[in-house]
């Protein structure tokens, strides 16, 4: 299983900070690994130690916050 | 701007509009044009640091983001042949026969926010701009930190693309000089530049990256400036170096070092070498700017900004032309938005009574009602022209998408944004019945408002609507991988819809605004910003806690540039009072305030009486005092005074001023200290102005100016020329030498005063008759107000506005503002445009009948809310509180009008009581679920049977991840470090079924290689090593009673003990495992093998299993033997 | 997120597995440099195998949950820069301890609970199925036993099994 193994994971971007950073990697065109499902918020204060904990139960191998 | 014709309230501009040759309506910014463009330019954005193509945008984040084409440098304009970005624009957005287009608009006023532009500095040969590659200008130096610059914000230099070591800022490049090529002017922003660009340089190439300003005064005047200045110094290790610097040279011949030759704050020569130098060139006005002033009537002064007056500071010389900006003044980014603020509400006077007359409203169907029990979600997918579909399969994400939940209707489309593409969404939500709509596109920062508005538009709620974005995160982030994408798509697309299904109709939030304002004090502040608003048709009700108008303006006899102060104070005073929208409440204070904004309701005590007054908006304009000294004699002696105290004393006694020999100003005092570690900002205009006041009056007066760093910033600059020229005479002292000031007799004599000179680093004695101490500007701290209105100060008392750039007047509070001296010391002029500035705001919203604010807010389920508090506490922006509810205590209740919908609160409420809509739990955690889905999937599937954990090796089954030890035992790491024990299928099969095991007691201590227990046979004994040290934990009692499980089901049934280990993990190093553990049992079945003889030998190469009851079958081996072989013990 | 970096220790899960990180609007590059640094950490880590970890990340979600636990996050500034009615503050350092400490427990807590909703058993089963020393499991089926969440429901020899409450 190692040898094809791809990352996945669960990252959770603040809306304005993270986000925004995310689509200027896009129109900007830096390319960077397939690895990522982004869940918009408002605010990384939002994120409940409880989505850590789900991210995890749902089959990801990592979870980023960025704010 | 062509022309202006008309007059204020009724102008005519015509302007001229130049072809950008591409569509803004059809151009999706995907840069193909740019990329094909085979022209290359120098970035004029970057500086000319790198080159761009004739097709660009000019940055990434313009707005609106969009492309044009350079058609001064583009190849089909210069040879008529190319045309290469039209061929490959796939949204047809260039249009090469635009024309340039003259047009005429009616406005009734006009803002000038022309700016200035940075100082060219290659006519100031010594600095060798033109010369070296690595000296760059401020900007440029700007760019290169920036990570859209043209290095990618990696700190390199120009000549080699190498990390420089050293860098030197050089300040007053073209700024406080005399000559052609300069000004005269101090340009007002460059000191605090450099010091950010030196910060942030550190930033990027660490501390041992040695940064150099060379100054001459160092002018960080503004809010937290100066503290800035001190945590570079201290914290960070910039070097300020007070000099004056003479040229730039060359290091040694073919090195790109430089030279720096200067001459330090004694006189002395000085040089240094740098890899990088940054000029901090100044701001001048263009050509341009000069020409167009001139067009349009407009005075300019002798440097070319355009002519205001301190008293009002937005208007120019033709009336209903305003200014903002460096135009009018150098000003940095925090002055310059306060200004634009401050200039439109001086263009919105004369506008008042048309306000709204030329808007309409947007009519939109009702809402259809939404069904809980059905969804149906349609799925629009996006082609962005090739922008996603030439990475993403878009045809296979539609189809997945008809397969999942809830989803009724996926389709693709070339470009979803697109007119015809909306109608075709609206039809689609009638025809198939959707009630929630999925669209995968963009990115929902540009496009949400977009497509909510489109479901609106189809009698759906916008927040039905979500956004899976497949272009910027992901179609254009993996070009190499298209696959990997369209699974990546096929996810968001799933998450997308996750959600969806858990969306709910948002109701809007109107909130009805009161039309009126509460303007907390009476000074020029808030004078100004009361007429500003009752000007524009609001009503104001004004509270000053005095007895009479005015406040500390009316200590002031003038501006720096003259105009008298007095008068004019006394002629707003009037104008206030007498106007009828203006209720004037004098010795009055506020008690308590509540609501939010549009619905403020505060109670205000005047007399014995006291009234309650609803408003909409609310401006703090409560001003500030001076600090009384303790030092230099002051209220010891009579002839030491403190601000406005001498010129009292010399107009009320004017025969002191005529007996006087000498006076000494003394700035500073209290202010950059420890206890207040901000610059007052306006004492250093303060005391020239005196100096000049006073020289001008009497001559012969010697007039001394005691300084630590002389900051008359901006055009200010020319007062400070105007005392030396008229024989003011300075001295800068520093903290650790303050200046001392003693008595000769009693205290009403002559006074001593001594400092030491900095360049002849000797005592001065100065005899002098009176001394003026300029003290620091204090906040009013003694009233309630930051309490009441929930809003925040610094931590030298200063109201904290929102933001110090992009929100200078606002508070983080919706409907709350700040102007004046309350906010951060300052001259009149800044304090009336403050005042200006937060009239124009506050009146933003009086202007509107209702306030629409954003509904996504928090949502508290008051039945699980325990009234703990933690969420009022947590709220940054005051938005939740607790109210009192009968028979429960208190209860937390949401403000919408406040809230942000950040989720601070909910993401901490113990009890889980708090939501926020549109980002509830339930969509967050769908969403999450459902992006996990596949791989979970994935993980369950491909995990490792229990078929997959064992193989044969020489015929007996081995577990894979077990670890053996030589004495036939396998070990197992369990949870919390415990080790699982049993025997292996080998040592099984050649003794055959045992009857009896004897396992140790729990408790019991085994040590690795000794004997830990044994298993019977009839009465023959096999011991066991104990693999490891350690307690038995666990003995499985069932294989116990089940002797026969061992043989069966050996690593599973069958295992024998649990053990803490007490051993060293090394001893865990001594046992085999994965390949060596297969190859060590391929050893011990060739042993097994001769011992068993030739016949089995054969049996072994056919490919047969592994002899079962070696003992049983050939006992002649002996047991003593099959023990000590394999087993390693005696029996 | 500092709990739940320690609770994600503490379970054998990982601190690794989270990745907190601070990206503005204008770093592009820096957040993409951020998911490739923080994608070849997971895939020198290998895949999470949520079923492996299907009881501490049960025992996660309820601790994290617990009104306790939130509480006590919740409160961080108000005990270490306000202080209690009595004006009583904690330094950061005491209350990392005490935020710590309690997280611990009641993770145990829900650890010893999520073996019981497998199947009932005696303290030592429970110590084996969760890792748990005998003792800590002891002490936290006392607390469970107290709060009505895990009760005594048999012996076997003379060992008490216990069972989840209301299962």
């Amino acid at each position: 299983m190692n040898d094809e193994f791809q990352p996945r994971i669960i990252a959770f971007l603040c809306n304005w900070c993270a986000y925004a950073g995310a689509d200027l990697a896009g129109v900007s065109r830096i390319q960077y690994p397939p690895t990522i499902r982004v869940v918009r918020i408002l605010c990384s204060g939002r994120v409940d130690p409880l989505y850590v904990v789900k991210g995890l139960q749902s089959g990801f191998d990592g979870v980023l916050v960025s704010g | 701007m062509e022309g202006i014709e008309g007059h204020a309230g009724r102008f005519t501009v015509t302007l001229r509009e130049h072809p950008r040759f591409v569509d803004i309506n059809k151009c999706i910014a995907c840069g193909v044009c740019a990329e094909k463009c085979p022209r290359k330019v120098e970035d004029a954005f970057n500086e000319g640091l790198n080159k761009r193509k004739a097709a660009y945008v000019q940055y990434p984040q313009a707005v609106p983001l969009k492309y044009a084409i350079d058609a001064d440098h583009c190849i089909y304009f210069e040879k008529g042949k190319c045309r290469a970005c039209e061929k490959f624009c796939p949204a047809g957005a260039i249009d090469f026969n635009q024309n340039e287009r003259i047009f005429t608009i009616e406005v009734g006023s006009v803002v000038l926010a022309l700016g200035a532009r940075h100082l060219d500095p290659s006519a100031i040969e010594e600095y060798g701009y033109s010369t070296f590659p690595n000296v760059i200008t401020g900007m440029q130096m700007e760019r290169i930190l920036s990570a859209t610059g043209p290095y990618q914000g990696r700190l390199v230099r120009p000549s080699d693309g190498q990390p420089p070591k050293k860098i030197a800022w050089i300040q007053c490049v073209g700024s406080r000089s005399t000559g052609a090529t300069a000004h005269e002017y101090c340009s007002g922003v460059c000191c605090m530049y450099a010091i950010k660009e030196a910060v942030i340089a550190k930033e990027h190439a660490g501390r041992d990256l040695d940064a150099a300003i060379f100054f001459m005064d160092m002018r960080t005047h503004g809010k937290e400036f100066e503290r800035y200045y001190r945590r570079a110094e201290s914290e960070l290790g910039v070097r300020f170096i007070r000099s004056r610097v003479h040229s730039v040279e060359s290091s040694a011949p073919g090195s790109d070092s430089l030279k720096v030759r200067y001459a330090d704050d004694t006189g002395a020569e000085a040089e240094e070498i740098f890899d990088l130098v940054v000029l901090s060139n100044g701001l001048e006005t263009s050509n341009e700017v000069r020409e167009l002033a001139d067009r349009l009537g407009v005075a300019v002064d002798e440097n070319g900004f355009v002519k205001t007056a301190c008293l009002s500071p937005l208007e120019t010389s033709r009336k209903g032309i305003f200014v903002c900006g460096s135009v009018a003044n150098p000003a940095d980014i925090p002055q310059a938005v306060m200004e634009a603020s401050a200039a439109s509400s001086a263009a919105a006077r004369l506008l008042a009574k048309a306000r709204g007359s030329q808007v309409r409203e947007k009519e939109y169907p009702a809402e259809k009602p939404i069904d809980p029990a059905e969804i149906r979600v349609g799925v629009f997918v996006c082609h962005c022209g090739i922008n996603i579909s030439s990475v993403v399969d878009v045809t296979e994400v539609r189809d997945y998408a008809k397969t999942l939940p809830g989803v009724v209707y996926s389709t693709d489309n070339l470009f979803s944004c697109s007119q015809d593409t909306q109608q075709t969404i609206r039809d689609a939500v009638t025809e198939h019945r959707l009630n929630r709509v999925v669209v995968a596109a963009c990115t929902p920062r540009t496009h949400e408002p977009l497509f909510q508005e489109t479901i609106r538009e189809a009698g759906l709620n916008p927040y039905l609507l979500e956004f899976a974005n497949i272009r910027d995160q992901d179609a254009w982030v993996h070009q190499g991988c298209p696959e990997e994408a369209t699974v990546k798509a096929k996810d968001l697309v799933r998450m997308a819809v996750s959600k969806v299904t858990f969306s709910e109709p948002v109701e809007r939030l109107q909130i009805t605004m009161h039309k009126s304002a509460l303007v907390v004090g009476g000074g020029v502040a808030g004078m100004t910003a009361a007429l500003g608003l009752a000007e524009q048709g609001f009503p104001v009700h004004l509270i000053e806690r005095n007895g009479n108008l005015g406040g500390n303006a009316r200590n002031i006899r003038a501006t720096w540039k003259g105009e008298d102060v007095r008068s004019y104070v006394e002629e707003l005073s009037k104008r206030v009072i007498a106007h009828p929208d203006i209720n004037v409440l004098l010795n009055a204070r506020i008690e308590s305030v509540s609501g939010f904004v549009g619905n403020f309701l505060s109670r205000v005590r005047k007399g014995g009486r006291s009234e309650e007054i609803s408003h909409g908006v609310a401006i703090i304009s409560s001003g500030g005092g001076f600090y009384k000294p303790e030092e230099y004699l002051y209220g010891q002696h009579e002839r030491v005074t403190c601000w406005h105290e001498l010129e009292d004393l010399f107009e009320k006694e004017p025969e002191r001023l005529q007996r006087a020999e000498a006076v000494v100003l003394i700035q500073c005092v209290g202010s950059r200290d420890e206890d207040r570690p901000y610059c007052s900002r306006l004492c250093c205009t303060a005391s020239l102005q005196q100096a000049v006041t006073l020289k001008t009056r009497k001559p012969d007066l010697e007039v001394y100016v005691l300084y630590r760093d002389l900051r008359s910033y901006g055009l200010r600059e020319e007062l400070y020329r105007k005392a030396r020229e008229l024989g003011v005479i300075f001295f800068r002292y520093t903290p650790e030498n303050k200046p001392a000031v003693s008595a000769y007799e009693g205290t009403r004599g002559k006074l001593n005063v001594t400092v030491q000179d900095h360049v002849l680093n000797i005592p001065i004695s100065l005899d002098v008759d009176y001394v003026n101490l300029f003290s620091a500007i204090l906040p009013q701290t003694d009233n309630d107000l930051p309490h009441l209105f929930k809003v925040p100060t610094n931590t030298d008392g200063f109201f904290l506005e929102a933001h110090a750039k992009l929100r200078p007047v606002d508070f983080s509070t919706e409907g709350v503002f700040v102007c004046g001296l309350a906010h951060y010391p300052k001259p009149i002029e800044e304090s009336i445009a403050q005042a200006e500035a937060a009239s124009s705001r506050a009146a933003g919203l009086l202007a509107r009948g209702t306030i629409e604010v954003e509904p996504v807010v928090s949502v508290i389920d008051q039945e699980r809310c325990v009234g703990c508090g933690f969420c009022e506490a947590s709220c940054p922006f005051g938005a939740v509180k607790l109210v009192a509810v009968a028979g429960k205590g208190f209860r937390a209740e949401n403000i919408p009008a406040l809230c942000k919908g950040c989720g601070i609160c909910a993401a901490g409420c113990p009890q889980k009581a708090i939501d926020i809509y549109h980002f509830r739990d339930n969509q967050i955690l769908a969403s999450v679920q459902a992006g996990g889905e596949t791989t979970r999937e994935a993980k369950a599937s491909s995990r490792p049977s229990p078929a997959a954990r064992v193989t044969f090796v020489s015929g007996y089954l081995m577990r894979r991840d077990c670890m053996y030890h030589v004495g036939h035992t396998w070990i197992e790491r369990m949870k919390g470090g415990r080790l699982r024990i049993g025997v292996d299928d080998f040592a099984g099969k050649i003794l055959g079924p045992v009857d009896r095991l004897n396992l140790p007691p729990r408790g019991e201590v085994l040590r690795q290689d000794r004997k830990g227990w044994s298993f019977l046979r009839a009465s023959r004994r096999a011991p066991f090593l104990s693999p490891v040290t350690g307690k038995v934990f666990d003995i499985n009692l069932d294989a116990v009673s089940h002797p026969e499980n061992v043989l069966k089901d050996p690593y599973g049934d069958g295992w024998l003990l649990v053990v803490e280990p007490k051993g060293s993990e090394a001893e865990l190093k001594h046992l085999l495992y994965g390949e060596a553990g297969f190859r060590w049992m391929e050893e011990e079945n060739r042993k097994l093998l001769e011992l068993l003889g030739p016949e089995y030998e054969r049996l072994a190469a056919s490919g047969g299993g592994a002899v079962e009851d070696v003992f049983g079958i050939r006992p002649e081996i002996g047991w003593e033997t099959l023990v000590k072989t394999f087993l390693r013990t005696e029996v | 997120m500092a709990v739940v970096r320690y609770l994600m220790e503490l379970s054998g899960i990982g601190a690794d597995r989270l990745c907190l990180r601070w990206v503005s609007a204008a770093e592009g590059a820096r957040f993409a440099a951020y998911v490739q640094e923080y994608s070849e950490q997971i895939l020198r880590l290998g895949p999470f195998l949520p079923d492996d970890f299907a009881l501490p990340l049960a025992a996660m979600d309820k601790a994290l949950g617990s009104p306790r636990l939130r509480w006590l996050m919740g409160m961080e500034i108000k005990i270490t820069e306000k202080g209690n009615i009595y004006g009583e503050k904690l330094d950061e350092q005491a209350y990392r301890q005490l935020l710590n400490d309690a997280a611990r427990e009641e993770y145990e807590k829900a650890l010893v609970l999520a073996a019981l909703r497998t199947r009932p058993g005696t303290v030592r089963d429970i110590a084996l199925e969760t890792g748990l020393p005998v003792y800590t499991v002891s002490c936290r089926l006392n607390e469970l036993e107290r709060s009505r969440e895990a009760e005594l429901c048999g012996y076997r020899a003379t060992s008490p099994e216990f069972r989840h409450v209301g299962l």
